[in-house]
């Protein structure tokens, strides 16, 4: 399934978390990945999303980095 | 004639006392009051919190002990002490139990118990499951209910619930555990159950559909006065209202649960306020249901031997291969492999092989992920995990892996040179089939490659399939068993 990071398509299995999607997309943009765990997700309308929550088709998170 | 119209008045008032007649025979009360809810969602196994909202929930009962107590689902699945008692997603049941849930709603984890288990915990919860969109097989012996009337303080309070279906048309869990069940649309669902909001004052929709499909419902169904929400783990801050209908939810874990107070004047809701109330952080704790959560977190069922290893393993790549064969046969596939960050520890000695010893083994809770590759893929996908896990070429079940490297100065592996893939007895692999290849979800993702199968979560996190592994095994033996040969070329 495709799921945006910060505008950014990301490619992912179905049935990936938020922890999923921002991994893929900080390994492809080589930020770091050790402070991980504490990156505060929103998802489109700016909620706060923890990174256990599930993603399907389509939707589309932010992250500071 | 207006005498006889008074008395008329004066009479209707007498036989139906406060109340007023509306929608069927259902007679509506004609006073004011408040209706408190305390909601949680997304709960998964968090036991140490649930001292917490104990706490929290007694505070409130002293305010207004009508207090309504609802999850939105997903009450397990996340943590080891939970899901892997004696009886799994117990603990959960029981502290429910005691702060006095009165219903949960089905989320998609709770497929996460087979049906024999689903059955049994559902007969120990002193509380309902409402779900009118899932309908077990009679013999299943699953018991759940499509609404519930409460009646809170004279006001009728009807509570629909409902549960999240993925693209199949069922929840995201183990698809074997959904056999013999059945799932409606939400949305036929709700239509069908619509004629309640006429034998009611309050009608509040239990959802485990997700924030987004919660708005939509509210978007079409304005007959709801709120929609306890979960499944996407949002924070919403309080409240929102959409459509004219309170929608809440909650990360997940127990962080956060909403108080919700409905004002209800003349049989209608005329007031919504929510706010959210602090409970991972909070200090206030029920000293009783911390008692009950320390028994449970000395959990026996982690002493549990699941097999015996007849001779003990000595090295990374034996334990990495026993994850990666639990990840093949498991699953089904033809191929398993794992990160070598992801085994834990290298050595263990002959004897006993218990759920503790999965568990720090592979103790990330990671869920497993089931692709369709060819050979070419396969390849990119594990030199891209090398990369990713810090040069460490990954452990693979079903075939065998030959590596050429560079070396860095520190004769470390730099580059992948060659690769070449073998199946256990020796054959290239066939370059015009696709593999069914099982791996844990970390893996899988940071192992970024072109393929066309992103593929699928199974249902399962790995260390579950490897406890299952190992009690169909009963014995294990890995010494010298090797899937990598690595070379270092100048």
């Amino acid at each position: 399934m495709i799921v945006k990071v910060n505008n950014q398509e990301v490619r992912i299995f179905k049935g990936a978390s938020v922890k999923h999607a921002l991994l893929r997309y900080i390994l492809r943009v080589k930020a770091d990945v050790s402070n991980i765990e504490k990156l505060q997700v929103k998802d489109r309308k700016g909620h706060q999303l923890d990174q256990d929550a599930p993603l399907k088709e389509g939707d589309s998170i932010t992250v500071n980095l | 004639m207006k005498k006889i119209l008074f008395f008329f008045a004066i009479l209707s008032f007498l036989t139906i006392g406060c109340s007023q007649k509306k929608g069927n025979n259902y007679v509506r009360p004609s006073y004011k009051t408040d209706i408190h809810i305390v909601s949680a969602n997304d709960m998964h196994g968090a036991i140490e919190n649930m001292p917490m909202l104990a706490a929290a929930v007694d505070s409130l009962r002293a305010i207004d002990k009508s207090l309504l107590v609802l999850s939105a689902g997903d009450n397990r699945t996340g943590n080891p002490l939970n899901d892997l008692y004696t009886i799994p997603a117990f603990p959960m049941v029981a502290l429910m139990n005691y702060i006095g849930f009165d219903a949960s709603t089905f989320g998609n984890h709770e497929f996460d118990s087979d049906q024999p288990l689903l059955e049994k915990l559902i007969n120990l919860s002193n509380f309902p499951y409402i779900c009118a969109n899932t309908f077990a097989d009679t013999e299943l012996g699953i018991q759940n209910i499509p609404y519930k009337f409460f009646d809170v303080k004279g006001v009728k309070v009807c509570v629909l619930g409902v549960v999240q279906l993925g693209i199949q048309g069922t929840p995201d869990s183990n698809p074997d555990h959904l056999k013999g069940i059945r799932f409606e649309s939400v949305e036929e669902t709700i239509n069908k159950y619509l004629y309640l909001r006429d034998q009611c004052d309050v009608f509040i929709l239990l959802s485990h559909i997700g924030y987004e499909d919660d708005c939509a419902m509210a978007e079409k169904f304005p007959q709801f006065d709120l929609i306890v929400g979960g499944h996407t783990h949002t924070q919403i801050e309080g409240g929102e209202l959409h459509n004219g209908v309170l929608i809440t939810q909650n990360v997940n874990k127990l962080q956060r649960v909403t108080h919700t107070i409905l004002t209800v004047e003349n049989g209608k809701v005329t007031g919504k306020r929510a706010e959210n109330i602090e409970i991972a952080t909070s200090k206030n704790k029920n000293p009783f249901v911390a008692q009950i959560v320390e028994k449970f977190s000395d959990n026996p069922e982690l002493q549990r031997v699941l097999a015996v290893a007849t001779a003990p393993f000595s090295t990374y790549e034996e334990l990495g291969l026993l994850m990666c064969d639990a990840l093949k046969e498991m699953t089904h596939s033809e191929i398993g492999f794992t990160n070598m960050g992801g085994v834990r520890y290298d050595t263990h000695p002959k004897g006993d092989f218990t759920v503790d010893d999965v568990l720090r083994l592979d103790p990330f809770g990671n869920g497993v992920v089931i692709m369709e590759l060819t050979p070419k893929e396969i390849e990119d996908m594990l030199i891209a995990c090398f990369y990713a896990d810090r040069n460490r070429f990954p452990y693979t079940s079903g075939i065998k892996c030959d590596i050429e490297y560079t070396a860095n100065k520190n004769n470390e592996p730099e580059k992948v040179v060659k690769l070449t893939l073998t199946t256990d007895d020796g054959q290239p692999l066939d370059p015009n089939k696709k593999y069914k290849v099982a791996g844990n979800a970390y893996a899988v993702t940071v192992s970024d490659s072109p393929r066309e199968d992103e593929g699928r979560e199974f249902g399962s996190i790995s260390s579950d399939l490897l406890i299952k592994f190992l009690t169909e095994k009963k014995q294990i033996n890995y010494s010298g068993r090797r899937c990598l040969t690595e070379h270092i070329v100048k």
